[in-house]
């Protein structure tokens, strides 16, 4: 008699069960996940205020990209046609998502502030060259509203607060 | 009855089997989970009731992989055998007075008892065309705990047909009707009787605690290792099936079929007896073999023979030795 107890009591044991409030909580997949402030993806080459582009081609993104997807063509010394100062340009600008790492060194080097994340989601792309970002794409990224916290003059604000934030102009 | 009639019954029972089979799968995940303190399916359909549909969707995508060593045409028609010979076990239950396909068949359990007996056939036919050793081991498994279990599953099936002195599925249960329910009267052997033909009926398809033929950690899902796709969902659903006619069964036999508890009462009308108390008792006895899925371990596969023949075939045959004493004295027959 004793050794049909055990399955008694294992009946009752998992009926016990039904009753009790569940441990395990549903998967919160229906609501919107929350984006965190410095969440950041894909990358955008945006304007100076004055409408001009901001790279000046310097080739420092592509110098510190740990995992080289940067590829910048230098469009050498030129008069801006807004300032009517010489300043240099970029001809050509490619950054290949498929093996970047999103360190963001790019952006902590930027002396223009060129260079940008966005607080958008991991662009997807049923090809690789899908995540090819080329000059145009970046450009075509340039959303105010959804760039991110950082830029490079902020993090130099971060690394030495002395030097301060950097006006753009005076760089120019 | 006509036959067309007949036919068309048939053809409605079949398919609202076959509907409860798929279905009981949701049952199983949800209930089990409850078991458990989980939430079970909850994201298709409310609760979680469209699971099945999504699974049959997704499984029909599935592409059936027929083994190059396999024995192709027994491989593919194993899991419809095994699906058609359960079917034909609902011919002869009595759903109600006029509902049923043939519950007036006058060998009504024999065919019971014959045709489950030769559904370990398909099992050991799938296996065995799997050219798998797993698939072979869990069918010659399956195959030896079927033939033992079916002689405690006979005698034990017997009370009932002692105590109603007829084979026939309606005349079992107008036998029990006035609240005579072989479970509980006479008091003692039905009972026994009845948790002895669970039991069995258990071993008889496959489930837990007497699953050993499928037993996922060791055998891979025995008999089912191979099949793949709508196929294995087939040979799957038939285990469901014959579950669920192993309730109905029992349900007819034991609980006293389409009547309600109003008989105890000498009520009439729908408390007393209807289509609705023997689909109720059926679930209610299907949903029993989910808690003991849930809750006990399976058995190996000596304790296994060894329960049932030191204990469930003595204790049967003692069983029907007492139901016959009580037959002859008591009810004078």
């Amino acid at each position: 008699m004793s050794r049909t107890l055990p399955l008694w009591d294992a009946l009752v044991a998992t009926l016990r069960n039904v009753g009790r409030p569940m441990v395990t909580e549903p998967l919160p997949w229906h609501a919107a996940r929350e984006r965190k402030d410095r969440y950041r993806a894909t990358f955008a080459l945006v304007h100076n205020e004055l409408g001009e582009e901001a790279c000046i081609g310097c080739k420092m993104c592509e110098k510190i990209c740990p995992s080289q997807v940067i590829d910048v063509v230098a469009g050498g010394r030129k008069e801006s046609p807004v300032t009517g100062k010489k300043r240099g340009y970029c001809d050509d600008f490619t950054l290949d998502l498929n093996a970047c790492l999103v360190c963001e060194l790019c952006v902590q080097v930027c002396p223009e502030d060129a260079i940008l994340m966005l607080r958008e989601r991991t662009p997807v792309g049923f090809s690789r060259e899908d995540l090819v970002l080329s000059m145009d794409r970046l450009y075509a990224n340039e959303k105010p509203e959804a760039l991110a916290w950082h830029s490079g003059s902020v993090f130099a604000e971060i690394q030495d607060p002395e030097r301060g934030l950097t006006p753009p102009e005076e760089d120019a | 009855m006509s036959f067309a009639l007949s036919l068309l019954t048939g053809v409605v029972l079949g398919s609202l089997a076959m509907f409860v089979a798929a279905w009981s799968i949701w049952w199983e995940r949800k209930f089990a989970a409850r078991l458990q303190s989980r939430p079970g399916p909850t994201e298709v359909g409310p609760i979680g009731l469209l699971q099945p549909l999504a699974d049959g969707l997704k499984l029909m995508q599935k592409e059936i992989i027929i083994p190059r060593a396999a024995d192709k045409l027994l491989f593919v028609i194993s899991p419809a055998v095994a699906a058609a010979g359960t079917l034909a076990l609902f011919a002869v239950i009595p759903w109600s007075e006029t509902v049923g396909v043939a519950g007036d068949l006058n060998i009504g359990l024999l065919w019971i008892f014959a045709v489950g007996a030769l559904l370990v056939l398909p099992q050991w036919v799938a296996g065995w065309a799997s050219n798998n050793k797993y698939a072979l081991l869990g069918a010659m498994r399956s195959a030896a705990q079927s033939v033992s279990y079916e002689v405690p599953l006979l005698l034990s099936g017997m009370v009932p047909i002692l105590l109603a002195g007829s084979f026939q599925m309606d005349e079992i249960v107008a036998a029990q009707q006035g609240g005579r329910w072989f479970a509980f009267w006479p008091p003692g052997p039905g009972a026994l009787a009845f948790g002895l033909f669970y039991l069995c009926s258990l071993a008889e398809a496959n489930r837990i605690p007497f699953d050993i033929p499928e037993a996922e950690s060791e055998l891979i899902g025995g008999v089912t290792t191979e099949h793949t796709g709508m196929i294995g969902v087939v040979l799957q659903l038939a285990e469901y099936l014959h579950t669920l006619v192993t309730a109905a069964v029992c349900a007819t036999l034991f609980f006293g079929g389409w009547e309600g508890p109003g008989a105890w009462f000498g009520m009439e009308g729908f408390l007393a007896e209807g289509l609705h108390w023997m689909v109720l008792k059926t679930l209610v006895l299907f949903a029993l073999v989910f808690w003991i899925r849930w809750s006990w371990m399976r058995y190996r596969s000596d304790q296994l023979l060894k329960i049932c023949w030191h204990y469930l075939i003595p204790a049967s045959l003692a069983l029907l030795a007492v139901t016959a004493i009580w037959v002859r004295l008591v009810e004078g027959a």
